[in-house]
């Protein structure tokens, strides 16, 4: 790749894409003092390195980046060099606007082609609190690289392929950040992560796909390994864990129950209500009658 | 028509079957349950979820397959692992998660314990070898490291016990499982007054003792209610796994050992003495009035090959341990007895029976520049057998054992199973049940109600299929290679404490780091 700086308002080659704020590849040979201070930014920026070692400090969190490594900082994070400085080396980077970043109402802005669904469920991965720099990730070469041609080569069609190319890099990085912590080998293991990511966060209304990419994997396999492993479908062991919740937290007394219907996942009182005593025979408040500890 | 339920408190699951009265599997299904390890060496599970999935299997069970098909439940039998502790407050209120049998959190208490003039003592009084496992020293260690609690604790429960005190009402524990606490006298069949000073407990803070057949009451209405099940039900307090698994392989009459292999291994013997080793290496369980079960237990059972399928199988689909473990198997069939000198010890958990080192680990040895993949994985599988077979040589200094009856996922791989065979130099069978706890539960229930005239009679029952025969010629090769398996177990016991020093201090840098 040569070197070149695209920015919006200034490079023709950006007019078509008003999302895309920055495109640039950089080799940058000289040690300049702050030329890279830590600032945060309302776009997404994503970096990818091509040849030389950068240490930086992301969303308070240091990294070391080498060759074929990203990084993806949301509108907000923090982003630079400790010391203020850009190291030798070269690097890709893109600054790209999203219109909204925000769990369950995500939207990419009007050039992206994904569905309404895949687009919130990018949007809840990408806001799950995960390691922000994604190793090897040499997809994203490949992408820059065909992005590099397309805005320069102009060839026919060229301005949906730029678009689809911003979708599929969003595309491989969430597929990536959900594979990340998982091998494909050990489900038990990779159960107990999606068990803690579910407890962690019970009163969220989890689909099964959410719960599927969370841990990587698509609807239909995830069904099958969950109901093999547990017994029960994605769906009935999350009620499993909620009830479970919600019989200790009955057992202490200062808590109302609305307010554990709602804490545990239930839609409402009367939800939870229906399905404890569908299950035990009691209503939550007859079985803490029953049961009920020291305070 | 009638059928009897069997409910399995497992390691990570909750079974359920159904029997008919002539001990015919009507049904199955299983319901998983999570387990934590907030820290290295802790091993908890939350009673509350395993109640709820208990219920929730048995709920969704007796509606399809039970009461759609018009059967009448006579009775309802539990049985469960061996060696959880649950603290509850007087109020019934579980003080946090249970603790289950895996738990190492009191290596030093055990140690200190095993150090002391009173070990032999409490050994030969509850038959319990002292390890970490036992609930003696995990209350110990809540007396010594969690005193808060220990103060609040009202009564100290098994996982069964509560379920059965959240059905019933009842604070119950049946002889089996109390004789696997360490805390029981197997003599007197009363709680052991020095193991519970040493505890620093009294008998009120423990469940009451009662027989297997013994009915706590009824359930709860409701319970009833919700499950559909009529007053005349009854409720069977029942065993441990390991006793029923024992029951339920027909090994009953001299002569004859159960290998069962699930995740963790044990050997076990059915007798009316209690094995007394000097060494403390047995436990002895109690069945019944008349029986006692005593064996072995290893760690490092199935789970080690798993571990080895995890690592080093070739995964055609995304989490098909099944066809990759299929296919690790063919291709250790293919090679010689011994693994052309490749020698595995298979101590990735430490190990219980025989040399009970919770400090011992994996060895590969005798690798040659020519071994591959295949020959690694046949020495894991060979190295596992030679565990359980050190076992019952340990077990043969005090019974003679010259028939084998194996069970669990592991051991009736028929390629294991014929190792076994060969290791073991003695005809194997495979139990005709897959499942031995759950069809020991239906022979308690069936012979409470008059099927059979006593349990004696009932285990006879269980016919043994067809047996598979050793090679001579092949145990010839695998004693040669069992010799140095012994020895290298032995011998590396300093350097596995080594070992494990340098690791606990690695772990302390680890946290120092991360904290």
């Amino acid at each position: 790749m040569n070197q070149f700086v695209l920015q919006q308002g200034q490079s023709r080659e950006l007019q078509l894409f008003p999302h895309i704020i920055e495109f640039a590849t950089r080799k940058n040979i000289s040690i300049e003092l702050n030329s890279l201070p830590g600032t945060s930014a309302d776009f997404v920026r994503i970096y990818y390195i091509i040849d030389g070692k950068f240490e930086w400090c992301i969303h308070d969190q240091p990294y070391i980046l080498y060759p074929g490594d990203m990084a993806m900082i949301l509108p907000g994070q923090t982003f630079g060099n400790t010391k203020g400085i850009l190291e030798i080396g070269k690097l890709s980077w893109l600054h790209i606007h999203i219109q909204k970043l925000e769990n369950g109402k995500t939207q990419l802005g009007n050039w992206s082609n994904l569905s309404e669904s895949e687009t919130q469920m990018i949007g809840k991965i990408l806001l799950m609190p995960k390691t922000v720099v994604l190793p090897r990730l040499g997809d994203a070469g490949r992408i820059f690289l065909s992005l590099q041609n397309e805005l320069f080569n102009h060839e026919i069609g060229y301005c949906t392929r730029v678009n689809q190319l911003l979708d599929e890099l969003f595309i491989n990085v969430t597929r990536r950040l959900t594979k990340q912590s998982t091998s494909g080998r050990d489900f038990p293991k990779t159960f107990l992560q999606l068990e803690q990511k579910l407890r962690e966060n019970l009163s969220h209304q989890w689909t099964v796909e959410e719960m599927a990419a969370t841990v990587g994997m698509g609807t239909t396999l995830f069904n099958e390994r969950v109901k093999s492993y547990s017994g029960f479908s994605p769906l009935n062991y999350l009620i499993n864990i909620r009830i479970s919740e919600a019989i200790k937290l009955l057992k202490k007394p200062d808590l109302n129950v609305t307010d554990i219907a709602l804490d545990t996942g239930f839609y409402s009182s009367q939800h939870f209500s229906t399905t404890f005593k569908k299950l035990t025979g009691y209503t939550p408040s007859e079985f803490r009658k029953r049961n009920v500890s020291e305070s | 028509m009638e059928c009897i339920i069997s409910i399995e408190l497992g390691t990570n699951a909750v079974r359920v079957y159904a029997f008919d009265m002539k001990g015919n599997t009507i049904g199955f299904a299983k319901g998983s349950y999570p387990t934590f390890h907030p820290h290295p060496d802790y091993s908890e599970q939350d009673p509350e979820q395993i109640f709820i999935t208990m219920l929730y299997v048995l709920k969704n069970f007796l509606s399809e397959k039970i009461h759609s098909k018009k059967y009448n439940v006579l009775s309802v039998c539990f049985s469960a692992s061996m060696h959880s502790v649950l603290a509850i407050d007087k109020h019934g209120v579980p003080l946090g998660n249970a603790i289950t049998w895996a738990d190492n959190r009191g290596k030093k208490e055990a140690q200190a314990l095993r150090g002391s003039p009173l070990a032999e003592a409490i050994y030969q009084a509850t038959g319990t070898p002292i390890h970490p496992m036992s609930p003696l020293i995990k209350i110990t260690w809540l007396k010594n490291q969690d005193k808060e609690k220990f103060q609040r604790t009202y009564k100290f429960l098994s996982i069964k016990s509560y379920i059965i005190q959240q059905l019933t009402g009842a604070y119950v524990i049946d002889y089996s499982l109390a004789s696997a606490t360490g805390l029981l006298d197997i003599h007197t069949r009363k709680w052991d007054p020095q193991a519970l000073a040493y505890a620093g407990i009294t008998e009120e803070q423990l469940p009451e003792l009662v027989p297997i057949v013994h009915s706590p009451g009824k359930l709860q209405p409701q319970y009833r209610v919700s499950l559909g099940l009529s007053a005349d039900t009854k409720i069977l307090v029942g065993s441990s796994d390991g006793c029923f698994a024992t029951l339920g392989a027909g090994v009953w009459g001299d002569g004859k050992a159960t290998v069962t292999i699930e995740d963790s291994a044990a050997v076990r013997v059915v007798g009316t003495n209690v094995l007394q080793d000097k060494k403390g290496r047995f436990f002895n369980y109690i069945l019944n009035d008349r029986y006692y079960i005593s064996g072995g237990p290893s760690n490092n059972g199935g789970v080690v090959f798993e571990w080895f399928a995890k690592q080093f199988g070739d995964f055609k689909n995304a989490y098909d341990i099944e066809s990759c473990m299929d296919e690790l198997i063919t291709e250790a069939a293919t090679v010689e007895p011994g693994s052309e000198g490749l020698l595995f010890l298979p101590y990735l958990l430490g190990e219980r029976a025989p040399i009970w080192n919770a400090n011992a680990r994996g060895v590969y040895f005798g690798m040659n520049i020519n071994h591959e993949k295949k020959h690694f994985t046949r020495a894991t599988v060979e190295g596992i057998l030679y565990e359980m077979y050190s076992i019952e040589k340990m077990l043969q200094e005090y019974h003679t054992i010259n028939h084998i009856s194996v069970n669990g996922s592991f051991a009736t791989i028929p390629f294991c199973t014929q190792l076994l065979a060969d290791i073991f130099n003695k005809p194997v069978s495979i139990s005709p049940n897959a499942n031995s706890v759950s069809l020991g539960a239906y022979l308690l229930c069936a012979t409470e109600i008059g099927v059979f005239q006593n349990l004696d009679e009932a285990a006879r029952s269980i016919a043994l299929p067809d047996t598979c025969k050793p090679n001579h010629y092949n145990h010839g090769v695998y004693a040669k290679y069992y010799s140095i398996f012994e020895k290298l177990s032995r011998k590396l016991s300093d350097e596995f404490e080594a070992l494990a020093s340098l690791q606990q201090s690695g772990t302390a840098i680890h946290h120092a780091i991360n904290t």
